[in-house]
Formats: C-alpha cells, structure tokens, sequence
C-alpha cells in the first residue's frame, strides 16, 4: 500500500484536486489545501523533510513581491472606470452612423467597436453588456437574424480576452515565464486577425442572406450635412490628410520603419485629425462636416489610450505594470473631463479591483503550494512523460494539448486554466521545443471559447441578461417585436466557436504572426526599474 | 448558537470594514505607480521606495481583502456540478471545504509566517536593492491577512452551521450573485447616459 502510494503519489494527487475542484469550493483554498495534505502524507512518508512548510511564508512573499502581478489591479481599474466613461456608448452610437448603411454595417461596427473596447477597457462584460444594450435593439428594428446579431456582439465582447491589455495574457505570460510585453506584442497581430475573421464571416452572411444583416434606412442616420449628404468624403479627405503629413513628418526623424514608426505615425495622424476638428469647431470654420467631426471626437480618447498604454510598451518606453498605471490614470482624467467621475464610481470600481485581485492571486497562491508539494513528489516528470510521448512530435502535442483545453473551456472559465493547467503544460512544450509566447497565445485564443460555450460561457450569459426576453414594442418603428430567444443565443455564438478553431490553426500554420516579438527587443534598461526580490531558498527535497 | 452568530456577525463586520477600506489603497498604488513612470521617464530618477511600495500596496490589498472577499462569497469556485447539487449538499460541501481545507491551511499559514516575520523583526532586514524599504511591514501583512482570514473562515463555518439548521436565512441567497451585480451596474450606466 504505501509502496504504490509512493510511486503513484503524483497521480493520485492530480486526481484528488479535479475531484477536490469539481465539487465547487473555491479553487485557490482547494488547490493550497490539496498541496499541504499531501505534503503532510510526503512528510509522513518521509518523502519530504519534516521542515518542508517553512518554506510556505517564502511562497506568498514571493507572490507578493512579483512585479509583474501588479498590472492586474490597473488594468481591471482602467476597464472598470472606463466601462463607466460613456466611451463605449459613444463609440457605438458614432461608428454604428458611420457604416450603418453597408449592408451588414451595425454588424461590422459592432466587431470594430469591440476590438477598440478590447485594447482600451479590456472587461467583456461590460463591452458585451454595452453592446447588448445600446446595438441590439437598433440591429433588430431594422431585421438582423437574431443569431448573426447575438452571435456577433458576443464574439465581439470576447476579443478582450486577447486582445491586449488582456489580463488572461498577463497571466499566462507570468505562468510561462516570459515577460507580458512580448506576450502582448505576440497576441496583437492575432487578435486583430481574429477580428477581421469576424468581419469576414459578416461579409460571408450577406452575401449569402442578404436579409439577415440589411444595411440601415438613410432616415435612421442623424448626422446629415444641410444638403443631404452624408459626409463621408469629408472624413476621407480629413484622413488621408493626417496620415500623409504624419508620414512626411515621421520622414525627418530618425525613427527606423518597423513596428515603431508604424505606432508613431497612427499617434500623430490622431492627433493632427483631433487638431483639425478641433480648430474647426472652436473658430467655427467648418471645415468638417458634422459625421467626420464626430467620429474624430470620438475615436480620440480611446485611440489616446491605446497609443499611452500600448503604445508606449511596444516602442519600449514603459513596462506593462507603468502602462497600466498610466492608462489607470488617463481613464480617470477622462472620466473626469467627461464629468462621469463621482465619488461613487470611483468606490464601486476600487471594491470590485480589490476583490478581483485577491481571487485571482489567492487562485495563484493556491496553485504555487499545489505546485510546490506536486513538483516535489516529482508531478512534473509524470506530466511530461505522458505529454512529450505524444505521437506526431510538436504538431501532435499542439493538437492534443488544444483539443484537451477546448474541451475543458466547457467547464473551466480562463482563470482556472491559466492557473491550473497552462503550468503543467510549459515545461513539456519546452523540451519539444515549443516557443512559449506562440504557445501561450495559441491557447489564449483556444480559451477564449470559454467565453462562447453555450450554455455556461459569460458573454452569452451577459447577452442573455440584457436581450429581450419577452415581446416588447419597438420605441421608434412602434412595430411590435418578438423576444430573443436563449436558443438563438446559443446557436448564434456556433460560427465564431468554429471561427475560434480556425485562428487556433493558422495560429499554428503560421507562427510568424506571433514570433515578430522577437525583432523589437524590450529597450526597457532593466537595471532602472528591476527591484530586486529575494528568491526563497532553493528547496531541498530528499 | 445565538453567541457564535453574535461573534460571526462582529468578524464580518471587521472584515467588511478593512475590506473596503484596504480597496482604497487600489487608488494609491495607482497614484504612486504612475507618479514612478513619469519621474522616471521625465527626470530620469527612480527611487526603489518608491517602487518597492506599489507591490506593497497591492499586497495590502489582496492580502487584507481576500477574508472580505469570502465573507461575499465571490472566491472562484467552478460549479459546474456544484450547481447541479441540492442546497443541503452545498452546504455540507462549504462546511467540510471551511473546516478540512481552508482552517488547517490559514493555521499552517500563520504558525509559519510568524517566525518568518519576527526572525525579519530581529534582523532588521532591508530591501536587497540600495535605498528600498524594511522587509518585515510587508512580511507582517502575511501574518495578518491569514489571521483575518482565519478569523472570516471561522465565521462562515458558523453561518453555515446555522444556515443548515434552519436559524438564519442563507446570506449567499439574500446577495443578488455577482454576476447579475455586475450586469446592474453596467446596465444603469448605460442607461444614465
């Protein structure tokens, strides 16, 4: 008995944990509890040393002092006063005027708007909820399928989670052990992708049903020039304008072309457009017209953002953790300039940061003690020696291992896996020689679905609590209209599970759309901002 | 029974009360982190205090405001079958998960973060970087965050006891889930506009 409790004692320990988390106690006090009582039955063995739980306090402190967790604090911080700014309404409401009239047009801004909410607010609920409240009702006044509509706006709400500043990616950069910025220059490429995979699945539906996503009516636009135009050619002129003088400008520096000229230049052509609309309203030369006007307004403070956030961690001025800080920052000034900040807001969305924290790095304590009595009863050699003997080599494992979290995304929402899962499967994907910032955002991708599962996946969820459930009559058309039904939810976020799969693939077929992170080395001097930590003792296992 | 839930009631009051004052601090760490960015970009100075109190800050917070964040039961949990079970199982499940799981491990936490503190306390331990802070302050945030921790878990076990003879109502089915919470507020910001 104790013999095979010895040699299976990795095994046995992983299965106490699933059984352990299945039934549903909170996962970080699971996790650390299942790691100390098998510490005890390894000390009690005499597989450990009977001084083994000192090293717990060493653990915690080392969590605490890990630089890297601070950007989950900010970013939430950003998102959730964000969230509260009016941004994502403004957005909607512009962007859906702008394109309203392609056929499938709200659709595509509803992809466009989100994958802007991504890179700036970074929460799905509140992008799907916005979506849902303020898109959804106007898409099915004018007759969008119930399922393209739904399916688009939840899909649209999960880019988040890749897009960066995405804190699954901070996570997963911090299990991996690579830093977050070359996981957010890795996942920017594929994320973008993934949304122009949506648009194309749009352009796909009304080319083959035209009726399921009609552009809208001229009467249902507000922003009309006084001899009936649109405007439009007034926003093109203003753009081709700012790009080709930021250009020209860019010329004269000595900033190289790459991916730093290209963020340089799209800051600078936002400002001289800002510049322009703004000069032309204030000395009312009307220069514009209103819809450009508008849209330059309000694509401003998130393009702002994104270039102060983003932007600066990709030319390599600021760590991840001072990004954060400073877009936490920014939302609150332009909370502020919009007159959105109350006291209140700024309390609730504290709180929630607060409590988020403490889960989700409660989650990772629980993981590092599970860690440290599975790694010491030798886990990780099990794990490998069942992954790395996969058939099919580095392909076989990448298919085995997306399948596996595919499968799990079921189940498991994006912090359970990152934590629980992704730990086991680094070091087998290094000795197949797997480049870990590509790994890390092939499944980052792969986890998004969890968002997308029917029945239990959150933004269908949060669809679900903000579409009309029951028949209402519409407040512009006054034409009575049916509820969306859960079914329709459902089926609807099918495609963009399926379109999940296929960015998984070429993800896989083609690593270059991650790998350039490795051309702009970090120019961050890590001598300035390293703090030094101490490192607990090396462990010594008998 | 009605003396434990009294006890309870005075933990969840003090928890509540460090919880939303420790969430604070978010804001502060905020303030310090990004006041460090900009000095050290415009002023080229940096200043390992500096730098050493954002982690310190944020430890305050997830440590002093993890017991807040059981007594509102919003710590993961996957319910997939937990969901699919009946309340006296649930219930049965959270009394066993409080006393066999998560009161042995904040016991094991404070019984060896002490010693771990106090030998700091003795030393005096500085920072390993030039100019940073005295390690024990944040090595005592450990020892405090666990004992408040115990002390929420020892509350809840209470409750449960409680709840599962039928004395009070389930304070988990009174509080709206966080979920829909969170779609409320989202809701009426949207809605306010």
């Amino acid at each position: 008995m104790e013999a095979f409790l010895i040699h299976n004692m990795a095994p046995i320990m992983f299965a106490v944990l699933v059984v352990v988390l299945l039934l549903g106690y909170p996962a970080a006090f699971s996790l650390a509890a299942t790691g100390l009582i098998f510490a005890l039955i390894s000390i009690d063995l005499g597989l450990f040393r009977p001084d083994f739980l000192q090293a717990l306090p060493e653990r915690v402190y080392g969590v605490m002092g890990n630089d890297t967790l601070l950007a989950i604090p900010f970013f939430t911080f950003m998102g959730l006063i964000l969230e509260r700014s009016g941004m994502a309404e403004d957005l909607l409401d512009t962007i859906g005027q702008l394109f309203g009239t392609v056929r499938g047009g709200l659709a595509y801004a509803v992809i466009f708007v989100g994958a802007l909410l991504a890179a700036t607010t970074g929460v799905v609920a509140a992008s799907v909820i916005s979506m849902g409240l303020i898109s959804l009702p106007i898409m099915l006044r004018y007759g969008y399928d119930r399922r393209v509509a739904s399916g688009v706006i939840a899909a649209s709400g999960t880019l988040a989670q890749i897009i960066p500043p995405s804190l699954v990616l901070i996570v997963m950069a911090d299990q991996l052990g690579r830093s977050v910025g070359d996981m957010y220059e890795g996942a920017f490429v594929p994320g973008v992708a993934l949304a122009a995979l949506y648009a194309i699945y749009v352009f796909v539906v009304t080319r083959l049903y035209p009726r399921a996503a009609p552009g809208l009516p001229a009467e249902a636009l507000v922003h009309r020039e006084a001899d009936g135009k649109r405007g439009v050619i007034s926003l093109a002129i203003v753009a081709m304008v700012a790009v080709i003088c930021a250009y020209l400008f860019m010329r004269t520096t000595n900033v190289k072309a790459g991916a730093d000229f290209v963020i340089l230049t799209m800051a600078l052509t936002s400002a001289i457009a800002f510049m322009v609309a703004l000069l032309s309203k204030l000395l009312r030369l009307g220069l514009l017209s209103k819809l450009a006007e508008q849209v330059i307004f309000v694509m401003v403070p998130p393009l702002a953002l994104i270039f102060l956030v983003l932007g600066t961690i990709f030319i390599g001025v600021a760590t991840p953790t001072e990004g954060g800080a400073m877009g936490a920052a920014g939302a609150l000034a332009l909370a502020l300039f919009k007159r959105r900040l109350t006291w209140d807001l700024t309390r609730q969305a504290v709180e929630s940061t607060a409590k988020l924290s403490a889960f989700v790095v409660f989650i990772l304590i629980g993981a590092r003690v599970f860690s440290l009595t599975f790694y010491g009863v030798d886990g990780h050699k099990w794990v490998e020696e069942l992954l790395v003997n996969l058939p099919g080599g580095q392909i076989g494992f990448l298919v085995f291992v997306n399948a596996f979290v595919f499968v799990l995304a079921f189940f498991l929402d994006f912090f359970e896996i990152a934590f629980i899962v992704i730990p086991l499967l680094a070091l087998p994907a290094q000795r197949l020689g797997i480049d870990l910032i590509w790994f890390g955002v092939m499944l980052g991708v792969n986890m998004q679905t969890s968002f997308l599962h029917p029945p239990f996946g959150f933004a269908l969820f949060y669809l679900r609590s903000v579409a009309p459930t029951e028949p209402y009559v519409d407040r512009v058309s006054g034409k009575r209209m049916e509820p969306v039904t859960t079914g329709q939810i459902y089926w609807g976020a099918v495609p963009f599970v399926l379109i999940q799969c296929i960015m998984v693939g070429l993800v896989i077929a083609f690593p270059a759309m991650v790998m350039h992170y490795k051309s702009s080395a970090s120019e961050v001097d890590p001598t300035k901002i390293q703090i030094e930590i101490d490192l607990p003792p090396p462990l010594e296992f008998k | 029974m009605g003396l434990l839930l009294k006890f309870s009631g005075i933990i969840d009051a003090i928890n509540r009360r460090v919880g939303t004052w420790f969430a604070l601090l978010v804001l502060v760490a905020v303030l310090v982190s990004s006041g460090n960015a900009i000095v050290r970009k415009i002023f080229d100075l940096s200043s390992n205090a500096w730098l050493e109190l954002q982690w310190v800050l944020f430890s305050a917070v997830f440590l002093l405001c993890a017991p807040w964040t059981l007594l509102s039961n919003e710590h993961v949990r996957i319910d997939i079958v937990n969901g699919m079970l009946p309340g006296r199982a649930r219930n049965a499940i959270d009394l066993i998960g409080h006393v066999f799981f998560l009161l042995p491990l904040t016991i094991i936490m404070i019984v060896t973060s002490i010693p771990f503190f106090l030998r700091s306390i003795r030393l005096n331990e500085q920072s390993f970087s030039s100019g940073g802070l005295p390690q024990w302050p944040a090595k005592s945030l450990i020892v405090i965050g666990f004992t408040l921790l115990a002390a929420q878990c020892i509350s809840e076990i209470v409750k449960r006891i409680a709840v599962m003879r039928g004395v009070i109502p389930d304070p988990y089915m009174e509080r709206r889930s966080a979920l829909e919470a969170e779609v409320a507020q989202v809701v009426e910001a949207v809605e306010k506009r």
